[in-house]
């Protein structure tokens, strides 16, 4: 990394080609490391396939999956917010930020992809869902949803890049077509859960109206944050105006998530409910193992902190950064809480002691390879994002801003 | 009241050919040893008498029509071969286990492994194994846990290719050259009958060096031999499939067809598995899951397991 830095220290002093180095380019360095760690556990799943995983026949989901669903409400809810404010409020003073958000959507969509793809069976075989889908299955309409998604958003990135009058119009247009369609993906993304009558804790109709809020709380902290970080203009009073605002905006999200998750968890812990599986779910991820990652990484540092520092000090765009980062970066705390104590809850009692082997277990903790493949993706993620700021005409035009 | 009577003295004329058939061949001693044991174990049955009274669940011999004793696993085995007879749309493959029968030998979860050459990580078949009550009044049974067949599989509908499906036989079953290995059926199915296939094979850690009796390389021969589900041939290569599939149970189809019965049926030592059609009113599966004592396992999701069980 020193070295990797040093060369482009050595380069921006050259100057012969104007390289001048940008803190954007800590995407590409922090890129870089993540490929090389994480390529081991890159190398393991191509060879070896899932074996390698702690996933296991009893519980077929965890990490991966966990994350997909993470990137999924990040994409998806960020671009949602934006285009409700832009579009449909007509909040135009956020106008600068807008090829960020693309570019932001673009990256992380890809990045949801390729992990999903990875954790499948048969990756090779991803295309049998586009020659013969089956659209009783939500996995169906998820894969075609996100990959016609992936489509409208880099036919989107292409148009803001051009920059062009007619350019504008069109994507007006796709910006009306992806509210929809952002709103079903993220619906079917939480129907994959809510339909399975066999899980509980996942089989409420609420489940997918959860999905939705929480994608949308996260997305207006991943917006807020795009602003902090990319407003080209620091110095305008529109900044802080419009800071404050989508602190605002986020706070109130991040409460009403939280007000509607307690009303729902209240009700399934309800002892009555005749529901004893489904009250064991929710216990486990309030007062189980990992109990932690909820109550300290998701409710203390992604809801409490954020939004005591989004109340208090909206105007301070330091803050609300850091804040929209924590809130931002912790919602994949709700994600794994969703998809990995349901699985660890078995079906049948029992089951798991029937007939021992490391893959027919309930217990589920993901492994190194696991944590090292998704740094790699990660990183490719990094690395693509931190060439796409520094190659990419993101920046409004004739506008030279230092970032220092 | 005098029909009883009439049933009664048939059987005993039935019991009394039997005694003389057996002292015809062994002993007379052994013999009337051999009809008293009998005589006062309700789980041996006669042809005729089980035709006049009861089938009982606690029998390992039952009837096939005309003859001496059958055993069950005859009887079934004839039932199939009429079974084969009619269109497959008028069959209804269905499974009885006998939970007071069952004794947990798990003969029927090996036979499976073997007959499928599943690999470590997948069982079709698995025993559970259930304890409750306080001492002294406690309870302990064994409950084999095979793919349920639902009439409304919840594993179905939820595959994104089509890759499982109820086939006409009624069998859910796999496609596995279609299945891109989501693993979104084994989350939904409520009896966790479906597993992942991983790619392990027994001996991918043991050393290279010959083995006293056939190495490893004679043990690798053996557990490539191709398993013929549904009735093709998927020899275990590379990653190919079923590595990295769903798989499951399929109620033998493969031998089924052929007029064999399951493999977890002609291996349980006590006859507590029975197979066969529904649909047919004189086999004996049709009998059993008549009965009062049957149930099925978590009937309140409206699956329609064709998994019965007596209890």
């Amino acid at each position: 990394m020193a070295q990797a830095v040093a060369t482009s220290d050595s380069m921006a002093s050259g100057s012969s080609r104007n390289f001048k180095l940008r803190w954007t380019d800590i995407f590409i360095v922090l890129g870089i490391i993540m490929l090389i760690v994480g390529a081991s556990g890159m190398a393991q799943r191509l060879t070896q396939g899932l074996a390698p995983t702690n996933i296991t026949s009893y519980v077929p989901w965890g990490l991966w999956v966990g994350f997909y669903d993470y990137l999924v409400w990040l994409e998806v809810g960020s671009l949602l917010v934006f285009i409700t404010l832009f579009y449909l409020i007509g909040f135009t003073k956020l106008k600068p930020i807008k090829p960020f958000v693309l570019f932001t959507g673009f990256t992380v969509v890809l990045m949801a992809l390729i992990i999903v793809l990875l954790d499948l069976g048969h990756p090779e075989r991803f295309w049998h869902v586009l020659l013969y889908p089956d659209f009783s299955s939500m996995i169906t309409w998820m894969v075609w949803l996100h990959s016609a998604y992936l489509l409208l958003l880099t036919v989107e990135l292409v148009l803001v890049l051009s920059g062009t009058e007619r350019s504008e119009s069109i994507l007006k247009l796709l910006a009306y077509f992806s509210l929809p369609m952002g709103l079903a993906l993220i619906i079917v993304s939480g129907s994959i859960f809510g339909v399975i009558a066999t899980r509980p804790l996942w089989n409420t109709a609420s489940l997918p109206l959860m999905f939705l809020i929480s994608s949308l709380a996260a997305g207006s902290g991943l917006l807020t944050l795009l602003v902090v970080l990319f407003w080209p203009d620091k110095q305008s009073p529109d900044y802080r105006q419009i800071i404050q605002r989508l602190a605002r905006l986020t706070s109130v999200l991040l409460a009403g998530g939280v007000f509607a998750a307690g009303v729902i968890g209240f009700t399934m812990l309800y002892q009555g409910s005749g529901n004893p599986i489904r009250a064991e779910g929710i216990n486990l991820i309030l007062s189980g193992p990992y109990a932690w990652s909820f109550w300290i990484i998701h409710i203390l540092l992604g809801v409490l902190v954020p939004l005591i520092v989004m109340i208090v000090m909206p105007r301070n765009p330091l803050l609300v950064g850091i804040a929209a980062f924590l809130s931002t970066v912790t919602f994949v705390a709700v994600t794994l809480n969703v998809v990995i104590p349901v699985l660890v809850t078995p079906d049948l009692e029992g089951l798991a002691t029937a007939f021992v082997d490391s893959k027919l277990d309930v217990n589920y903790v993901p492994n190194l390879m696991e944590w090292l493949m998704l740094a790699f993706i990660f990183g490719l993620g990094s690395l693509i994002y931190g060439l796409g700021l520094r190659f990419l005409p993101l920046q409004p035009r004739n506008e030279e801003v230092n970032h220092g | 009241m005098k029909d009883q009577n009439e049933v009664e003295q048939a059987s005993d004329v039935t019991r009394r050919n039997f005694l003389k058939g057996l002292m015809g061949g062994a002993g007379a001693a052994a013999a009337v040893a051999a009809f008293e044991t009998l005589a006062d174990n309700p789980a041996i049955l006669l042809a005729q008498d089980a035709a006049t009274e009861p089938a009982s669940s606690g029998s390992v011999l039952s009837s096939a029509g005309e003859g001496g004793p059958v055993d069950v696993l005859e009887r079934m085995r004839l039932e199939l071969q009429r079974a084969l007879q009619k269109s497959s749309l008028d069959r209804r493959w269905v499974m009885v286990i006998d939970l007071r029968k069952c004794v947990g030998c798990h003969a029927c979860t090996i036979s499976c492994v073997a007959e499928n050459k599943l690999p470590p990580g997948v069982v079709y078949r698995p025993v559970i194994e259930e304890e409750w009550g306080i001492y002294p009044n406690v309870g302990r049974r064994f409950v084999p846990r095979p793919c349920m067949q639902c009439e409304n599989p919840p594993c179905v509908p939820v595959c994104p290719v089509g890759a499982t499906y109820t086939n006409e036989e009624g069998i859910v079953e796999m496609n596995y050259e279609r299945c891109i290995g989501c693993r979104y059926c084994i989350t939904a199915c409520p009896y966790g009958a479906r597993v992942a296939d991983f790619g392990f094979t027994y001996n991918q850690d043991m050393p290279e060096a010959d083995g006293l009796i056939l190495g490893q390389a004679g043990a690798d021969d053996y557990e490539r031999v191709a398993n013929f589900e549904y009735g093709k041939s998927y020899e275990r290569e590379g990653r190919g499939s079923p590595v990295g599939n769903a798989r499951k149970c399929h109620f033998c189809q493969h031998r089924v067809l052929e007029g064999a019965l399951p493999a977890c049926v002609t291996t349980c030592i006590g006859r507590a598995t029975l197979f066969g059609d529904a649909n047919d009113p004189d086999s004996l599966v049709a009998e059993m899951i008549a009965r009062p004592n049957v149930m099925r396992l978590r009937e309140e999701l409206g699956t329609e397991p064709r998994v019965y069980y007596l209890t």
